[in-house]
């Protein structure tokens, strides 16, 4: 690692300002947002300190359980997230989403942390923390579209699922166009990263690793891994949560209405 | 036992009995149209017996062999329901004739081209391409295509629900026959719903759905 400028608290206080101004705007032009701008901006400081602080305790013990225990924490606020966003659901929708985020994350930041950055130990925090994080919050966004676009094909497309299932189409069968069409959905915020990754975007992660003293290759090498992590856990995620949740919205006796 | 299907049990949410106990067998060739007043259920009956509604079905018999209802495709595969309004798949007309023949449910049955244009013919939809998309369909070309599918499709036990809806008497006319042919012919069992009077007279057997119950009329 290279040498990097260190925050005081001094210029925390001085960055403050900048959220003044957003605020000063939103005033003069009677935005009516300023109160949501302050509190949001207060959330935001608040929740960021306590997890600096709870990631220094869990960085400074490196205890395997408190690490996975840290990791599974992340997961569950993530599955829920991914439910939440959806506008419609159903009975186990946090069950599946629970199962489908901890197949994916398990299969590409397993890959990523033991197979390719071969961490040590193998729980190593600095490592498994940031990364299991951008499987999370990738996750969450890819399996609330998916599951989005397979309710949205099942209300819509109803006619045509009975009608394969009619002429007796198994549920997979009857589903299959949906699942696709989700998947799709799912992958589709990934693939545009990947597209313009660099040109029109540099990643956060990439970013912060060139300002943390990275040399920009090997920050550039990160940012294709996880790049790759990203897309893998995503195609896993929402194959996934489509099958789980057209078992559901689908079952041997036709469309179960949600 | 060539088809059988009972006793069918179903209650609407608010508690009302729609469907009391009702039994059906069947030996072919038949034709069996269900007539009644509306509301009395017997679309629902009609999705009963294809087991695509939440009714309780006692049992589920075809050709000597009984179905669970972990086996309801398979079942739906040969009792094929042509549900109500003619639905359609997105795609062309081919595709709509053809998809049941992709199922895993098929067990190696072939779409016939010949005789799926020899059908379309007889019912005046000779001017219609395989290859047209769905879309352009008028309402009574899509019910017409609907019923050369499910023929098509051959299965033991034909279920339709009102396919004549939207036809002039004479293609209802026509539309009929043809179905009558189908199970003479394969020979099968063809349940239909069925709102013309003039039709329901030339089954081979009338029921009347009425207060949860079937009557031989």
């Amino acid at each position: 690692m290279g040498h990097y400028i260190e925050l005081s608290l001094f210029d925390l206080a001085l960055a403050t300002l900048l959220i003044v101004i957003a605020g000063m705007v939103s005033l003069v032009l009677h935005l009516g947002i300023t109160r949501t701008l302050i509190l949001a901006a207060a959330r935001c400081v608040l929740q960021l300190g306590a997890i600096g602080l709870v990631l220094r305790q869990i960085f400074g013990m490196k205890n395997p359980v408190l690490v996975v225990s840290w990791l599974l924490l992340m997961l569950f606020f993530a599955a829920r997230e991914a439910t939440r966003r959806s506008k419609k659901r159903y009975q186990g929708i946090l069950l599946d989403s629970l199962l489908t985020m901890t197949a994916s994350s398990l299969i590409a930041g397993g890959l990523v942390t033991q197979v390719v950055i071969r961490s040590d130990p193998w729980y190593d925090p600095q490592y498994t923390i940031p990364i299991f994080g951008m499987i999370f919050g990738n996750s969450l966004n890819g399996i609330s579209l998916g599951l989005e676009r397979l309710m949205d094909y099942v209300r819509g497309r109803a006619q045509e699922i009975e009608l394969l299932l009619a002429f007796g189409a198994t549920r997979e069968e009857a589903l299959r166009e949906g699942a696709k069409m989700a998947v799709r959905t799912g992958m589709i915020p990934i693939i545009n990263n990947m597209t313009v990754a660099g040109i029109v975007s540099l990643p956060g992660m990439m970013t912060g690793q060139i300002i943390a003293g990275a040399s920009p290759i090997q920050a550039v090498s990160y940012q294709i891994v996880i790049m790759f992590m990203i897309a893998a856990s995503n195609a896993i995620g929402t194959m996934t949560i489509s099958r789980l949740a057209g078992r559901r919205l689908v079952t041997n006796l036709g469309i179960q209405w949600i | 036992m060539y088809f059988e299907c009972g006793p069918i049990e179903f209650s609407t949410d608010d508690g009302r009995v729609l469907l009391n106990g009702i039994s059906l067998r069947f030996s072919p060739p038949t034709l069996c149209v269900i007539e009644g007043p509306s509301g009395e259920g017997k679309s629902t009956l009609l999705r009963a017996i294809a087991g695509l509604n939440r009714a309780k079905v006692g049992k589920r018999v075809l050709q000597d062999r009984a179905y669970s209802v972990g086996e309801l495709p398979l079942w739906r595969s040969q009792v094929t329901l042509l549900p109500q309004d003619a639905p359609c798949l997105h795609g062309t007309v081919e595709k709509n004739l053809s998809f049941p023949f992709g199922l895993r449910n098929s067990k190696g049955k072939d779409f016939q081209e010949g005789r799926a244009r020899e059908l379309l013919d007889r019912l005046g939809l000779g001017h219609i391409g395989f290859g047209q998309d769905i879309r352009g369909l008028s309402g009574g070309e899509r019910h017409r295509l609907a019923l050369i599918r499910g023929i098509l499709w051959g299965p033991p036990v034909l279920i339709a629900d009102e396919p004549f809806s939207g036809l002039e008497q004479p293609l209802a006319l026509r539309c009929f026959d043809m179905l009558r042919e189908f199970s003479q012919e394969r020979p099968s069992v063809v349940i239909a719903v069925v709102h013309n009077e003039g039709l329901n007279a030339k089954a081979d057997i009338v029921l009347r759905l009425e207060h949860g119950t079937l009557h031989r009329t």
